[in-house]
């Protein structure tokens, strides 16, 4: 199984130094692969009180287990570190091409430690590894990169992963491109690749991954195809993208609009994927590594002030973010501020998220156009977007205050302005109003990089397909649970979530077809790791080794120093109810929230009082040796008998 | 009649599905440097082109081919690499115009596509439809009709009264 596992490349960059170690085979059946793999290298490797930016702070690229195969779209790369905006766990994940083109030159994983001395990027091919020089593409953008390291080594199949000036100039949302389009956005692994002096990862390899049962693993493949191919929503979301689902979402009340103030617009069309077609604007539909859905979007601006502007997205998040975020209906100023953010290295969500926490206070009147070297920065300004956009990437005048994400900026201009600083554990919620979806909102408050859906995707307790509502039923045993105003059973939607994401991540594949579309189901994943590895393992024990990863990642924060107090949600969404739904429960009360988290703590095993796992409880898991770490450090409740 | 394979770049997503599992096919391995169809990536336009053997009728690949091991094997209908009588001298590979023909990056054999012996496997993986094989005048037909579409001539009764 060792190809199809990949080695482990480490890189030191202060002693330029690289060595691949294999994977231990009892490491793989206890953490998959990907995202798990991942979570068990950082807290090996990432010492506490390691600093986000500084030298030693790991920066981990995992491939899923069954990238680089034709597994259905099982292409994605996972980014681990601990996250410059949060201090806390980070993992963000990209899809593109890069991962399977890693697995092709022989290696799983890429471990980075240490600073280079100067701007360098690697280049992998085929189990060599070169420090390049990169002093002249230091100040590029995310494109260029991409096209002057494939033109100067001479392969245009050669894979790229890059930082942009965003990720230079340490921003804390800074993101990893990959592909040039994919991004790995959340978190700011960007800037801890910048911190290294790291611009680019050049991969190519011509190598070949052999599954340990070969023929099982194709027949599987084939069922994950036909099945995914089945889903009642795949032909939707291939058509129409991630932001096919937009006007849903707002008529739903769920679209972030002015800062969250409101939930819903009254024309939010301009927005959606389907006006993206109709408008023009979609000239391809654009696919991952082996996904054989194809939300991704190329879009291009052919006429107009903004003519010339071309790339990957918008994706929904873009769109909301930057878009009914800030109060701007303008279809093209959004797919030129995506350009600008992919361009520039940034993430989308937490870009548009400060720069309409800015707007509030500029409406509001706490910042003025002269903090803002002239800019107007009202709701819906649509150039002084675009020109936030470029001063965040580059730290120019009120940029710089906006780069350090929006807890930080919140702390400087001071006032009120925290109350609407839509973040919790320093991170920008992504885009959907929780105070109208319960199950959303406890995933937001218990993920370990903040409010976002990315560790969570519990889209099933709207029941909006029959999919959805089958998959409410056999978590519950009820459909009537597909009720997104329920606080009822949101624990155990959230907890059978949680553990499936992360075989999804670890395995490779794609949220979309586990938790949004249901086509890849646990038991396939246990069917794809058994005829991979061949190891045979059950769709109990894959999904807690689910279960396994979640808790460790878990464990991080607690040795970092996380307490229940951590597990929280923005402001906003705790104390405004939302203007959109006049029903009283249309807010995230602590009350709500604290009968949640203590039902969540208890069916994981988790002490109520500090949200820590109990000893038992990670015995359970095989995770004896990390009880034994926390104990030493006085972070394991206190636990008596019976 | 004889089928063929088509394809329609425009549907193209650029999965690579069809690498994948033509290397599978072939190889019972995944690595796209062995697939017999390749895809062509301008990644900065999102642009995906997927490049195969034209089947031709006077196949340079063959005329050039010094062993006769570019060819059909005895009783079969699809062309093949006859690994045997191949000595990697790589004639076919500068001879083909499509860059279809490659060499077997471990083997040092010539590798083109053989149809899978008449049941095309990217074929059946390719989920947004920009491979097809069928007969060549069901082809020829379609892409006739489509571009007369392209031209505007097909109007609604509506617009047709006018």
């Amino acid at each position: 199984m060792r190809d199809i596992v990949g080695d482990i490349l480490y890189v030191d960059l202060t002693q330029r130094r690289a060595w691949r170690e294999p994977v231990a085979p009892d490491r793989v059946i206890r953490f998959l692969g990907g995202r798990g793999m991942n979570a068990s290298l950082l807290w090996e490797l990432c010492k506490p009180g390691t600093e986000p930016l500084g030298p030693e702070n790991p920066l981990i690229f995992g491939t899923g287990l069954a990238t680089g195969t034709e597994m259905p779209s099982s292409g994605r790369t996972t980014v681990t570190c601990r996250s410059p905006a949060t201090g806390w766990y980070l993992k963000t994940s990209a899809g593109g091409h890069w991962g399977g083109e890693l697995k092709y030159a022989g290696y799983g994983y890429l471990v980075v430690t240490g600073k280079s001395e100067h701007p360098v990027y690697l280049w992998i091919h085929d189990g060599e590894v070169e420090f390049r020089d990169a002093r002249h593409l230091w100040g590029k953008d995310v494109r260029e990169t991409d096209l002057a390291i494939k033109r100067e080594i001479g392969d245009e199949d050669i894979q790229v992963a890059a930082i942009g000036p965003g990720g230079e100039h340490l921003v804390k949302f800074a993101a990893v491109m990959f592909s040039v389009y994919n991004a790995a956005a959340r978190g700011g692994a960007g800037a801890v690749m910048g911190s290294k002096n790291l611009k680019a990862i050049a991969v190519r390899g011509t190598g070949a991954l052999r599954a340990a049962q070969p023929a099982r693993y194709h027949q599987v493949a084939r069922a994950c195809y036909e099945s995914l191919l089945a889903d009642s929503g795949t032909a939707g979301l291939a058509e129409y993208g991630t932001s096919g689902s937009l006007n849903v979402v707002n008529e739903l009340r769920l679209l972030p609009s002015f800062n969250f103030q409101r939930s819903h617009l009254e024309d939010a069309y301009p927005l959606t994927g389907q006006y993206l077609v109709e408008a023009g604007y979609l000239k391809r539909r654009v696919a991952c590594f082996a996904c054989i859905i194809g939300c991704h979007r190329y879009t291009q601006i052919v006429r107009g002030m903004h003519a010339g502007t071309f790339g990957g997205g918008p994706e929904y998040e873009t769109l909301s973010a930057l878009g009914s975020g800030c109060g701007l209906l303008d279809t093209e100023v959004v797919i030129k501020a995506n350009e600008l953010c992919n361009l520039l290295g940034l993430d989308t969500i937490s870009c548009g998220s400060v720069i309409q926490w800015a707007m509030e206070c500029y409406e509001k009147g706490l910042i003025t156009a002269r903090d803002l070297d002239g800019l107007e920065l009202h709701w819906g300004n649509g150039p002084a977007v675009l020109e936030m956009v470029r001063r965040i990437a580059f730290r120019e005048g009120f940029g710089d205050v906006l780069a350090e994400g929006v807890k930080v900026a919140a702390e400087k201009v001071g006032g009120d302005s925290y109350q609407w600083a839509v973040q919790a554990k320093g991170l920008e919620q992504s885009r959907v109003d929780t105070r109208s979806a319960k199950a959303y909102a406890l995933a937001f408050a218990v993920n370990p990089r903040g409010p976002d859906h990315l560790h969570t995707e519990t889209f099933a307790e709207f029941g909006l397909s029959p999919e959805a509502r089958a998959l409410i039923r056999k978590i519950t045993g009820d459909e009537k649970y597909a009720n997104p105003y329920l606080t009822d059973k949101r624990p155990e939607i959230v907890r059978w979530h949680e553990d499936c994401y992360a075989v999804t991540d670890s395995l490779g594949f794609c949220a979309f077809t586990t938790t949004a579309l249901y086509g890849i189901t646990p038991e396939l994943m246990a069917q794809v790791f058994s005829a991979a590895t061949g190891y045979e393992i059950s769709e109990e024990a894959i999904m807690e080794a689910g279960r396994r990863i979640v808790t460790l990642e878990k464990c991080y924060n607690v040795r970092e120093g996380a307490t229940r107090q951590d597990d929280t949600l923005p402001w906003r969404m705790m104390n405004e109810r939302s203007p959109d739904r006049p029903d009283p429960n249309a807010i995230n009360s602590a009350e709500e929230l604290a009968a949640m988290l203590d039902r969540y703590y208890a069916l994981h095993g988790w002490d109520p009082k500090t949200s820590w796992p109990l000893r038992s409880t990670l015995e359970r898991l095989g995770l004896g040796d990390v009880a034994r770490e926390l104990g030493a450090l006085g972070k394991l409740p206190d636990e008596r008998e019976g | 009649m004889q089928k063929v394979l088509v394809i329609d770049a425009d549907r193209c997503t650029g999965c690579r599905q069809c690498e994948l599992v033509c290397s599978y096919e072939h190889e019972g391995v995944y690595a796209p440097t062995l697939s017999r169809i390749r895809l062509v990536k301008f990644e900065d336009r999102c642009l995906n082109v997927p490049v195969v053997c034209g089947f031709c009728d006077k196949p340079p690949c063959e005329d050039v081919c010094p062993t006769g091991a570019m060819g059909q094997r005895a009783g079969q209908p699809y062309a093949v690499v006859r690994e045997e009588n191949c000595i990697g001298c790589k004639e076919c590979v500068h001879a083909c115009p499509l860059g279809a023909v490659a060499m077997h990056p471990r083997k040092g054999v010539a590798m083109r596509c053989d149809l899978c012996q008449g049941d095309p496997a990217c074929v059946k993986v390719c989920a947004p439809g920009a491979l097809r094989y069928e007969p060549l005048d069901a082809a020829v037909r379609q892409k006739r009709r489509a571009r007369v579409v392209a031209l505007g001539v097909l109007r609604s009764p509506e617009e047709e009264e006018c």
